[in-house]
């Protein structure tokens, strides 16, 4: 039986389509079988970020009423063997599907995949009920930022409410420049505010900008900081443990970050 | 499978929809609709005949048609002609660069890494020997292609 994780934030746009494309490729050339599901309907991204819009014939809504079967709607990616995606349907909104059929379709997937990630739209909604329904663990991904660290919180209330147990946090765009100047939260500010263990730091990178456009995932191509820091995700993930970097804490707070996150 | 047709646009399609004379020359006993908009991402138009698309069609936009589909301007998104089994449907663009293309059963796709490849003229799309295949428009050739349907219909009819 596979683990069914939501990648989530409240807040739009702080990188939750680039964390699922990225954390389902890192764990895929980990040797994993992954599958991605998009739940962004009607504004679905996946597919373009992992390169795979062209091949879109059937999506998850053809999936949940029933005018495919689920193995048609799965898409295998290009360059991964074990790695593939449900897309969302494009023309239709978030009422298209409902959680009854969420659980029933992430009960399906778990049992031909290990890793289920789910793609969660932005918002406290309906979209994000549908997509938190069948996870039993989510990813929680805020920026170093007091609106989006405050979204993230809302978002952690509600998940803890609806009975997701494991809850971890990714920070992402994080600059350390700024951080050190002052001109940023820390990753310890935020630590304390949102109280849930941190699983990994991705930094603001260029090259996430690069990846996107060209539909490659960073953690497969070069070696950027921000591809480095999903590969290490990803095997954290998998139960190792991973040091974080030094340019992910600066030096002077690794001692701390270690106890927050039960390293040390 | 064009029950749906309301439904899906919502949006305020029909003001800008005109569906044109039955019969038209273009395919027999089908209507001819025109589609005076930008069909963007995340808009889907279904005829139950041919579609003129008086504009662009945007990536992840779509048209389905059982008739033939020609587009004013440039194709980007999908578009599926002939989208109840007819074979030979066609797709004619001003630019044709789809995302994906469809013709009665069969599907053709972009290859993937290259950016939007533009052979600077127009092209037209249909099924030949099991595959769908582009070739450049040559005015006037396609007279051929969208007549042949109503050719095959009449011969069909008159045994
Ligand atoms: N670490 C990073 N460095 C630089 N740019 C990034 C980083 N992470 C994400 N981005 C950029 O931020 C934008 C939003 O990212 P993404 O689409 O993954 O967010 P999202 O949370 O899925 O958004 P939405 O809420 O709309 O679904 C994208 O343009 C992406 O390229
Ligand atoms: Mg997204």
């Amino acid at each position: 039986m596979g683990e069914v994780i939501v990648i989530t934030s409240g807040k739009g746009g702080v990188g939750k389509t680039t964390t699922t494309a990225n954390l389902g490729a890192g764990l895929a050339s980990l040797g994993k079988k992954v599958v991605l599901v998009d739940t962004d309907i009607g504004l679905r991204n996946l597919d373009v970020v992992m390169g795979l819009e062209n091949r879109i014939v059937y999506d998850l809504v053809d999936v949940v009423e029933g005018r495919c079967r689920l193995k048609q709607a799965l898409i295998k990616d290009k360059r991964l063997e074990s790695l593939y995606l449900l897309p969302a349907n494009q023309t239709r909104d978030k009422s298209a599907i409902n959680r009854q059929q969420m659980i029933k379709l992430t009960e399906q997937l778990r049992e031909d995949y290990d890793f289920v990630l789910i793609d969660c739209p932005a918002g406290i909604e309906g979209g994000f009920k549908n997509a938190v329904a069948g996870a039993e663990q989510a990813l929680v991904v805020t920026t170093p930022e007091v609106a989006a660290v405050r979204d993230a919180d809302r978002i952690i209330g509600l998940l803890e409410a609806d009975d997701v147990e494991a809850l971890r946090l990714i920070i992402n765009r994080l600059r350390p420049d700024m951080v050190r100047k002052g001109d940023m939260m820390d990753i310890e500010d935020i630590m304390e505010i949102l109280a849930i263990d941190l699983l990994g730091v991705v930094p603001e990178d260029e090259y996430i900008v690069v990846s996107t456009n060209r539909g490659e995932p960073a953690v497969l191509g070069g070696h950027s900081k921000a591809g480095q820091a999903y590969h290490n995700i990803s095997r954290r993930l998998l139960g190792e443990e991973v040091p974080f970097l030094n340019w992910e804490t600066g030096n002077g707070i690794m001692a701390r970050l270690k106890r927050l996150i039960g390293l040390g | 499978m064009f029950s749906s047709i309301e439904d899906q646009n919502r949006a305020g399609a029909p003001q800008n929809m005109l569906p044109l004379a039955a019969g038209s020359r273009l395919n027999k006993g089908k209507p001819t609709y025109l589609i005076c908009r930008t069909v963007r991402s995340g808009q889907r138009f279904e005829y139950p005949g041919n579609a003129v698309v008086m504009g662009d069609i945007h990536p992840g936009g779509e048209v389905v048609a059982s008739g033939h589909v020609i587009v004013m301007g440039t194709l980007k998104g999908v578009v599926h002609a002939g989208a109840e089994g007819d074979e030979n449907a066609v797709v004619l663009a001003f630019r044709l660069q789809p995302i994906q293309l469809r013709i009665a059963g069969y599907i053709t796709r972009a290859p993937d890494n290259e950016g939007d490849f533009d052979s600077g003229e127009p092209e037209i799309a249909r099924v030949q020997d099991e595959a769908i295949i582009i070739d450049k428009y040559h005015p006037g050739t396609e007279k051929r292609w969208l007549t042949k349907s109503l050719k095959q219909e009449e011969v069909e009819q008159n045994g």
